[in-house]
């Protein structure tokens, strides 16, 4: 105890003995004791000096030993409150837990036992302090995260509408007459990226509450790969980016799901061609390792600063500013490397600014009964954890 | 009209600073831009705005409060510290509840702290009498 600042006490009790020797066992162990013969004086007390510790009676005229525990708790969660009957049946005990008293101390009792009680009544007062801490500053990452989204997801709308309103306010003037093409394919641009803004925190959400993938099925990655690069093949040429795979002639299975293969395999890919240069190149590749499925997706774009490695794969965090690069939600990364590690495997990057970037997908490879082994190395690692 | 009145727009989204900016040139103010707090801080000695539009949410959380600040405390600000600045941002809340940097507070007063989208009637008007006086004392 912080000898400096003692831990307030207050004791309800009609008793005016208990009263009394509370005061004078709980003083002597260094508390600041204050005592009331009555629920309503008490509980003022409470609301007033917001005590560590309560010690009430259950069984008390006026309100209700009970009541007062709930009226606490409602003033202050964090008070530890300790009841005190001369009944020490079960049940009132339980009632006495129900309302969330902590402890509980049957009449009569030795200084020892007050002692005690109270001694473990701080204890526990210290550990919900600590809990709440913990907790506000969980409330306060939230708020943050929330502040962050807010902001995401206003950006664009606030950008058309301002758009829209000089055009109606200026429309008739000549400089605005020559914007309003650019302008409006700006709010389209915008509109996009709002709309891929809310599909991307629709998955996340989804993924926070519970796994998206919820399927386990035997998937080749090179169908999935096959299928995205097929479907951007029209956009990389309209960069002016050579799109190309890299993939074996044998399966590469894993056990997952395909959709959020596909959408893991998607960000990775789209990203790769958005950040790239006119005559720069992508290449997906694919590779059936002993115990793995590595696929990976370089790239000969602007590639990331060293020092921007590291939040690479945090919620919203983008390279450089929002509006000015490419449009991206910042969700993209994020949500890769959750299905990742959904999935038991690892996600990783290495890249050199200015030169490009490689993304590296590690999955645990799904050994197909029907596929023999065509190597003995796995059946050799086999033998050797068996021994 | 105002005429030869300058103002520094700071803000890291291009589409409202293309809009704002037409907006204000049509009323005759001159505009620059700046991307980013760091660049803000640079035009503002550059430039010597007679008012400044400062977005809050840039690449940080409270990157529009890291310029006021260091308008505040650098030597170097010490003759802009009188440059009227609105500040702008999409996060609804009030600026002393969202950001509890007491000392920026005093620096941001409530009618120079606007929600965006900007009303754009609102904007004009504030901005107008935030650099009337400037523009008297200046000439």
């Amino acid at each position: 105890m912080n000898a400096s600042r003692p831990e307030t006490v207050v004791v309800i009790d009609d008793d005016r003995a208990i009263r009394l020797s509370c005061e004078k066992i709980l003083a002597r162990s260094g508390y600041e004791v204050v005592c009331f013969e009555n629920g309503a004086l008490g509980l003022e007390a409470v609301a007033d000096r917001k005590p560590a510790l309560v010690l009430v009676d259950l069984k008390m005229p006026g309100i209700s030993g009970l009541d007062v525990i709930a009226r606490v708790r409602e003033i202050d969660p964090t008070a530890v409150v300790i009841v005190i009957t001369g009944y020490a049946s079960v049940e009132s005990a339980v009632d006495a837990m129900k309302a969330g008293a902590y402890d509980f101390l049957p009449k009569p009792f030795s200084p020892d036992e007050l002692r005690l009680v109270a001694d473990r009544g701080l204890e526990r007062r210290r550990l919900v302090l600590e809990a709440r801490r913990g907790e506000l500053e969980r409330e306060l990452l939230k708020r943050r995260f929330v502040t962050f989204v807010s902001h995401q997801l206003k950006s664009p709308l606030v950008a058309v509408h301002q758009y829209l309103e000089v055009l109606r306010r200026l429309g008739e003037t000549e400089d605005v007459q020559a914007k309003r093409e650019m302008w409006l394919d700006r709010c389209l641009e915008r509109t996009r990226e709002l709309t891929s803004i809310i599909e991307d925190w629709l998955t996340f959400a989804s993924l926070e509450q519970s796994s998206l993938s919820r399927t386990r099925e035997t998937v080749d990655v090179r169908i999935p790969i096959r299928k995205l690069v097929e479907g951007y093949e029209e956009i990389a040429a309209e960069q002016s980016v050579s799109l190309t795979t890299n993939l074996p002639a044998n399966p590469c299975p894993v056990n997952g799901d395909p959709t959020c293969l596909t959408i893991l395999f998607d960000n990775l890919i789209i990203n790769a061609i958005r950040y790239n240069r006119p005559g720069g190149s992508v290449t997906v590749g694919a590779e059936c390792r002993p115990g793995e499925v590595v696929v990976s997706v370089t790239d000969t774009g602007i590639g990331i600063p060293e020092s921007y490695l590291s939040m690479l794969f945090d919620e919203f965090f983008r390279v450089g500013g929002r509006s000015e690069g490419p449009s991206g939600t910042g969700l993209g990364l994020p949500i890769s490397r959750r299905i990742a590690t959904e999935h038991g495997g690892v996600i990783d990057v290495h890249s050199v600014e200015g030169a490009g970037s490689t993304f590296t997908v590690r999955l645990p490879r799904h050994e197909v009964d029907t596929a023999p082994e065509d190597t003995g190395a796995d059946t050799n690692r086999e033998k050797a954890s068996l021994s | 009209m105002p005429t030869d009145v300058k103002v520094l727009l700071i803000d890291d989204d291009a589409d409202f600073r293309a809009s704002v900016r037409s907006l204000l040139e049509g009323e005759g103010y001159s505009v620059s831009e700046a991307t980013s707090g760091r660049q803000g801080l640079e035009q503002i000695l550059a430039d010597r705005p007679d008012a400044i539009v400062l977005d809050i949410m840039m690449e940080t959380l409270e990157e529009g409060y890291g310029v006021t600040q260091a308008i505040k405390i650098k030597d170097e600000f010490r003759d802009c510290r009188e440059v009227p600045i609105v500040m702008v941002s999409s996060i609804q809340e009030s600026p002393d509840e969202r950001f509890p940097m007491a000392g920026e507070i005093d620096m941001v007063r409530p009618d120079r702290y606007m929600t965006k989208p900007i009303d754009i009637p609102r904007f004009l008007e504030l901005i107008e009498s935030v650099t009337r006086g400037r523009k008297a004392s200046r000439v």
